[in-house]
């Protein structure tokens, strides 16, 4: 790429996150719009005058293309959009007094006023604040439950069900149950005016509308923009409703017309619950998706251009992991444009704490703190790495300095849970999780979090609902999944975890600890060949040699049980080899294997055999050694 | 009938002579004015008047509501030698009307809306008249009511020639266009007085100045109108004595009216019934030879003037009758023949389709039955406004033509009937925000219109508005406290507050009122049923069922009560009942669906259910019918064995509605009947989340999971796939603008570190970097091998 067409590149991309900030202030997509405008902010300085220059030469050099100046001069006169574009004077003051009343928190008022707009980007207005009236509602009729719920006492989780539910008149997990019941309860949300609302019922008014007016609106550019926010306020409808597949088409939809809704791509890779779908959506992205013309500037059109693509790349790798080289070196171009970009560098980091490199992790973060101090996003990913890298007083500073910036963020309460957590006050981490999510009920990783801590508490069922809440909230989420596995291990449920374990497995089919816990859970319902061809798999995934002797000698017991004496001795004997290869490490596996060879030698009359196998049992416990020179007593009397 | 309340009434009665059976008096009358008044005439449906077309102007404007633009035609009136004289002329072809003063001289079109009451037409002056030959063979006046049948009688033998003439004292209304009242004598100034009086609604003096004129003239005509105004009086004894007195009732028609009227209003319905007798004396003379007939027959004659036909009256009042004594066969009988004999006679009809006499087949045959030939010009609008009174359970088509024809081209989309059909459609579809909105914005104009209120009440009830029905009821109970709606609508507040004792007590209250209002008795059994009082339900929803024979819902009540009560047989012979009644109704046939389906005929419950979405089609999705009517559907999908199907059904339910457990529930089952272990065991988990201690889910769910256990780890299974598909993703490039796959792979081994992140990070952080790369790539090539190891296996 040369010099110009990389500043033109740049350029564009600064126009468009530009506009796209104002437009989704403007229609109160705050979220998006700060992120647009973060994402400005940590691009270089392109001068704007020497691209300009550089076009214009370029231009000069190739008068031909005039078409390619035109659009640029277009781009320059549409560069920054106006608040009154495609508006009549009626609809522009209906605008800013809804727009006010939008901020005051006034939806109600918001709704009545805006009851009769056409203009989609009003009709939209219209619709949100409905929907946020609604949500407001239901949460403030079930608030009082989360606010008032009593801190979970162990002792009186004695429910008996089989699931290790508590019932809704159990104290112990009253708050949660009833909050997810009264949430789905109160989804119809009487008016005492006699007027409903639901999520179904805006759904229709929707539908309707789009189904009535999408051609026509689609000939305008703010048409285009009117049915893109449209179709985005439809897919978090469906999406609220838990019709994904849905939602992720709308979703789809609403970023081919206008790309630059970050919020939206978030919300559809919410969408995607298994790795195979996100396989189609990467696909359809690559192949399918087309973005509209009007609303992106120059390189932006293009599909493999599209910056908020590449964005978008990297959060599903995060999620799905995919090639990592591919992964780079986006991350790395994407760096290049934007290098103070702080969700750049959360993303680098992210890379780091996934494959479990806490150090290089904690080191970006230290980089962002200092790039933007008051930023409490990602804030409690890095707290969940000085948890895991014990540096208690890093994570002391931490919580203090978060908690002076802002102590009803849902980020700075994790990180006091955590700080909580570290000094083993589980209680006190519980009840700041719980705040969090009384702040924000959809962050799985509180939910899961909180159930480690009900699981220090010896609080199974407790662990047990919140890590369901979290599965509910979020599906993908692998360690809910493996906590709820434990979890019912602790129980003796096996059954329940194995299913659970399962789950974990198919989300990290790559990782050693799901295919060996759950191939465990096979061996303890007596099911050997599922068990044989978990711990197989979790033996190729598996890195070190500690590891591996207990795998191995694992496999031989299950071997053992299906009576298949060849396999089980051949495993044993690679189990105790691991020892010789790896001189030193004498892992328990490993005596067990001798002690078992030993036994099955005695046994096949290879009393020498045996006999050598039983006095290289030198450590383990006293029982053991006992075994081992009961046998060696009997071969050597034996040989004699 | 009660008494003078509206002007319209007031009027209309007034209008009524005993003795006159021929109005229409003038031969000379120039043709297009007559019309021009019948069409005035007839926007007036519910007038009784059999006025004299000279008469009539002064009749009409009263009652005119409509059409000042109309103006010219009064005017025609006015400067026709019929338009008769008042008192005070400002202009000498100037008509004065109690409604309508034109101001200055006949030229102004200007209407004084301040002169309302202004003057009154003195009726007596054009009321009494007798056909010439009749006349004749009278030699006095005196004898005149000896000859009162023959004047009947002859009256009606012909239509176009006859020729009368008045009998009033002193006017004859062919010189009518200059009368003055001066030219009067005193006896006829007097019942000018009277009239005034009774216009004026000064009973007392109207009583006064009537007790004089009876008692020098001895006119039976002024007897009648003495007995008018008892009538208005409320003192409907002493109106029947007078009449009885003369014996009037036996040879006025309308004097026999008036008494039965009376009668009614004393609630003496068999002395009523003597009087007015059983069945419609002239029902064979529709048949019959004309002439023939010797009784009171007033046939197609009559039509001509406008007015309803006594006839028509009479039956419609002998149907009150029947109704009153709870013989609701007769009373529709009855209902129908007036509505049958007259079409302006819209009490008739009403009475036939607000108060469930008719099944909603029966109403729309009615409707095609009737002949609206007599109403000309009218003929068209008010077909359209009968044909949106009827019920819409089915022909909706025909319901939104005529609505529409009604908006368009006649301008009644704000009018009561029209918005009052808009709401009943809303409200049967289910659209309860639309149709209070139109309920409200109708309301906003007319608080009390008791056409539109049930229909608001109910939608308030449905959308669980309780506290707009509190402001409703109260208003209500304030304003008019002795009607049936305000008890109704506060039983339906206590209803909606789930006080069950207070609201039956509201509901009887309101029955008392009105024993015919349906919503109220059913809301009143429905607090029997509400409280698991099962044989005072049953008995009441049987009553309820006699008293609307039109009615499925009482019937569908019924029916479901004995389902509950596991009665299926006699269930099932109820709900047949009401499918004769409606066979359209969707909850109707939702309910049999539930029937069949519990009398495991999942076939018939199919068919039933699927009917029933039909007629559910396009109504709001998320409302509770259709969503029932899904989830059986479903449910006896399950039965058949179609899970594929049952599963679409209840996947369907879940996009719109509320998330219930058994729902979950039930996909569960499905899934693990279909065996797709993996969305069955998440299913059942989600019915597990919503309904805990649910035994079934459980049971299940722990079958699913041993099912779990046992599924061998073969190709299909979910861990392998899985893997499979990580391993697809691992290897898909992100772009497909990028290198080509070789070249990519040989880049992978070329490349032993990230250059570009960590160039400023210290040698011993970079390694640890790449010792995760490595075990990435290590895990990589494991994973080929795996995916052998499992297929050889």
């Amino acid at each position: 790429m040369n010099e110009a067409a990389r500043m033109e590149m740049i350029q564009d991309i600064k126009d468009s996150l530009r506009s796209s900030s104002i437009h989704l202030s403007q229609w109160k997509l705050l979220k998006s719009a700060k992120w647009s405008i973060e994402a400005l902010q940590g691009m270089e300085d392109v001068p704007l005058d020497s691209s300009d220059m550089s076009q214009d030469n370029m231009m000069d050099a190739n008068s031909s293309n005039n078409h390619a100046k035109t659009i640029f001069n277009e781009r320059k006169n549409g560069r920054i959009p106006r608040m009154n574009d495609g508006f009549t004077e009626d609809e522009f003051d209906k605008y800013l007094l809804a727009s006010s009343l939008f901020d005051c928190k006034e939806f109600d008022r918001c709704v009545y006023f805006l009851e009769n707009v056409s203009e989609p980007r009003l009709k939209f207005l219209k619709l949100y604040c409905k929907y946020l009236s609604w949500d407001k509602k239901t949460v403030e009729s079930v608030e009082n439950v989360l606010v008032t719920g009593k801190a979970k006492d162990p002792n009186q989780c004695n429910d008996s069900s089989d699931l290790g539910r508590d019932n809704e008149q159990n104290s112990d997990s009253n708050g949660f149950t009833s909050y997810l019941k009264s949430k789905k309860d109160g989804s119809v949300q009487h008016m005492e005016d006699g007027h409903q609302s639901s999520v179904a019922l805006i759904l229709k008014e929707l539908r309707d509308y789009l189904n009535k007016n999408e051609l026509n609106l689609l000939r305008s550019k703010e048409g285009e923009l009117g049915v893109a926010l449209l179709y985005y306020l439809k897919g978090v409808l469906l999406h609220q409703n838990g019709n994904k597949p849905q939602a992720l088409t709308a979703y789809v939809n609403s970023l081919s017309l206008y790309s630059f809704n970050w919020t939206c791509w978030v919300e559809l890779l919410d969408c995607i619950s298994r790795p195979d779908e996100s396989l189609l959506i990467l696909k359809h992205l690559n192949e399918q998706f087309e973005l509209s013309e009007q609303n992106h500037y120059g390189t932006q059109r293009i599909n493999t251009e599209n910056i908020m693509l590449k964005f978008f790349k990297l959060s599903l790798f995060q999620e799905f992991s995919g090639n990592i080289d591919e992964f780079l070196a986006n991350l790395e171009l994407l760096l290049s444009i934007a290098p103070n970009f702080a969700y750049l560098k959360v993303q680098n980091a992210l890379v780091y704490y996934n494959h479990m490199d806490y150090t290089n992790s904690e080191s970006i973060f230290d980089q962002i703190i200092k790039l933007d101090p008051y930023r409490l996003e990602d804030l409690d990913i890095y707290s969940n790495i000085l948890y895991v890298m014990q540096k208690q007083s890093k994570l002391a500073y931490l919580a203090q300095f978060v908690s002076q910036i802002d102590r009803f963020r849902p980020e700075t309460c994790c990180i006091i849970a955590n700080y909580y957590s570290a000094r083993q006050e589980h209680e006190k981490s519980i009840m700041y999780f719980r705040r969090a999510l009384i702040l924000n009920k959809k962050s799985t990783s509180a939910w899961t979090l909180m159930g480690h801590e009900f699981v220090e508490l010896k609080n199974s069922h407790a662990a047990v609902e919140c890590y369901r809440r979290a599965v509910d909230i979020n599906n993908r989420d692998f360690r809910a999944w493996y906590g709820l596995g434990q979890a019912y291990e602790v129980l003796d449920m096996h059954m329940y975890s194995l299913y659970y374990f399962q789950k974990a497995c198919a989300l990290k089919p790559l990782d050693r600890r799901m295919w060996q816990a759950t191939a465990d859970c096979y061996a303890k319902l007596k099911y050997s060949s599922g068990a044989i061809k978990c711990y197989l798999r979790a033996l190729q995934l598996s890195t070190n040699p500690d590891q591996e002797a207990q795998l191995f000698y694992r496999l031989a017991e299950q071997y053992e049980e299906t009576s298949e004496l060849e396999k089980c001795k051949s495993y044993m004997i690679k189990c105790m080899e691991l020892e010789r290869s790896n001189e030193g490490l004498v892992t328990d596996e490993a005596i067990k294997a001798k002690l078992w060879l030993a036994k099955n030698e005695f046994q096949n009359k290879n009393y020498e055999e045996a006999y050598n196998y039983a006095i290289s049992i030198t450590n383990g416990t006293s029982q053991e050694v006992e075994e081992a020179r009961t046998i060696a007593r009997n071969c050597r009397m034996l040989l004699k | 009938m009660s008494p003078g309340r509206t002007p319209s009434q007031h009027n209309s009665t007034l209008a009524i002579s005993p003795f006159i059976t021929n109005r229409y008096s003038r031969s000379v009358a120039p043709p297009p004015q007559q019309q021009q008044q019948q069409q005035q005439q007839l926007t007036q449906r519910q007038t009784h008047s059999r006025t004299q077309n000279n008469e009539k102007d002064g009749d009409l404007l009263p009652n005119s509501s409509v059409n000042h633009s109309r103006i010219d035609n009064f005017q025609a009136i006015v400067s026709s030698p019929l338009g008769l004289k008042t008192r005070d002329p400002p202009a000498p072809p100037s008509l004065a009307t109690p409604y309508h003063q034109f101001k200055g001289n006949n030229d102004s079109t200007r209407v004084k809306n301040g002169s309302m009451f202004g003057y009154a037409v003195p009726s007596t002056v054009r009321k009494v008249s007798i056909q010439e030959n009749d006349y004749r063979n009278t030699t006095t006046r005196s004898n005149n009511n000896n000859n009162i049948d023959d004047v009947m009688d002859h009256s009606e033998s012909k239509d176009g020639d006859r020729l009368t003439t008045t009998l009033t004292t002193t006017t004859t209304a062919a010189t009518a266009a200059d009368i003055d009242v001066s030219d009067l004598s005193s006896v006829e100034r007097l019942r000018l007085w009277r009239h005034d009086a009774l216009m004026q609604h000064m009973y007392d003096t109207a009583e006064f100045v009537g007790n004089k004129i009876y008692t020098i003239t001895k006119d039976p005509n002024d007897a009648f109108w003495l007995a008018q105004v008892y009538y208005y009086k409320g003192s409907y004894k002493r109106t029947i004595d007078l009449l009885s007195l003369d014996n009037l009732d036996t040879t006025s028609i309308m004097c026999r009216y008036l008494i039965t009227l009376c009668l009614f209003n004393l609630q003496k319905y068999d002395d009523a019934l003597d009087i007015i007798g059983e069945t419609n004396p002239f029902a064979s003379s529709n048949s019959a030879d004309m002439a023939a007939d010797e009784d009171y027959d007033e046939n197609h004659e009559f039509q001509s003037d406008g007015g309803i036909k006594i006839e028509s009256s009479l039956c419609f009042l002998r149907g009150k009758i029947y109704s009153a004594q709870n013989n609701f066969t007769r009373a529709k009988e009855c209902y129908k023949e007036a509505v049958l004999i007259d079409v302006k006679n819209f009490e008739a009809f009403q009475q036939l389709t607000n108060k469930n006499l008719l099944t909603p087949k029966e109403e729309w045959e009615l409707l095609d039955c009737l002949d609206f030939s007599s109403l000309d010009d009218n003929k068209q609008v008010i077909k359209q406004l009968y044909t949106i009174a009827c019920s819409n359970y089915i022909n909706k088509d025909r319901i939104e033509t005529s609505k529409r024809i009604l908006c368009e081209e006649y301008t009644l989309e704000s009018n009561v009937d029209v918005i009052k059909c808009e709401v009943e459609l809303c409200f049967s579809n289910c659209k309860y925000n639309e149709c209070l909105d139109y309920c409200e914005r109708y309301l906003a104009k007319d608080e009390l219109n008791p056409k539109i209120l049930p229909t608001y009440i109910a939608c308030l009830q449905e959308l669980g508005a309780t506290n707009k029905l509190f402001l409703v009821s109260h208003k209500l109970a304030e304003r008019i406290p002795k009607d049936a709606i305000t008890w109704y609508s506060v039983a339906t507040y206590y209803m909606s507050l789930k006080k069950i004792g207070e609201a039956r007590k509201f509901y009887s209250k309101s029955l008392i009122m009105d024993p015919s209002f349906a919503a109220a008795w059913l809301g009143f059994v429905h607090t029997f049923a509400a409280e698991g009082e099962q044989d005072q339900a049953l008995a009441a929803y049987s009553t309820a069922a006699r008293f609307f024979p039109g009615n499925h819902l009482p019937n569908m009540f019924l029916g479901m009560q004995y389902m509950s009560l596991n009665n299926y047989a006699l269930a099932e012979e109820y709900f047949t009942l009401a499918y004769d009644i409606c066979s359209q109704d969707p909850l109707l046939l939702n309910e049999m669906g539930v029937l069949y389906f519990k009398k495991d005929e999942y076939e018939k419950s199919k068919k039933f259910l699927n009917k029933a979405m039909e007629q559910v089609t396009g109504l709001n999705p998320t409302a509770r019918t259709t969503i029932s009517i899904q989830l059986n559907l479903a449910h006896t999908y399950r039965k058949l064995g179609d899970y594929e199907r049952a599963i679409k059904c209840f996947k369907y339910v879940l996009e719109d509605s509320e998330k219930d457990g058994d729902i979950y529930l039930t996909l569960g089952f499905l899934y693990l009947k279909i065996k797709q272990l993996e969305k069955a065991i998440s299913y059942l988990h989600k019915a597990l989340a919503l309904k805990p201690k649910n035994t079934a889910a459980q049971e299940l769910l722990l079958h699913a999971l041993e099912l779990n256990v046992v599924l061998a780890i073969d190709d299909d299974h979910p861990l392998v796939v899985s893997s499979k598909i990580q391993n697809e993703i691992d290897r898909t490039e992100m772009s497909p603008h990028g290198v080509p796959t070789m070249e990519q792979a040989a880049n992978i081994k070329k490349r032993p570190s990230i250059p570009f992140l960590d160039s400023g990070r210290t040698i011993s952080k970079r390694s640890r970097r790449n010792d995760v790369l490595k075990n990435k790539s290590r895990t990589n090539s494991n994973h080929f091998e795996e995916d052998e190891a499992m297929d050889l296996e």
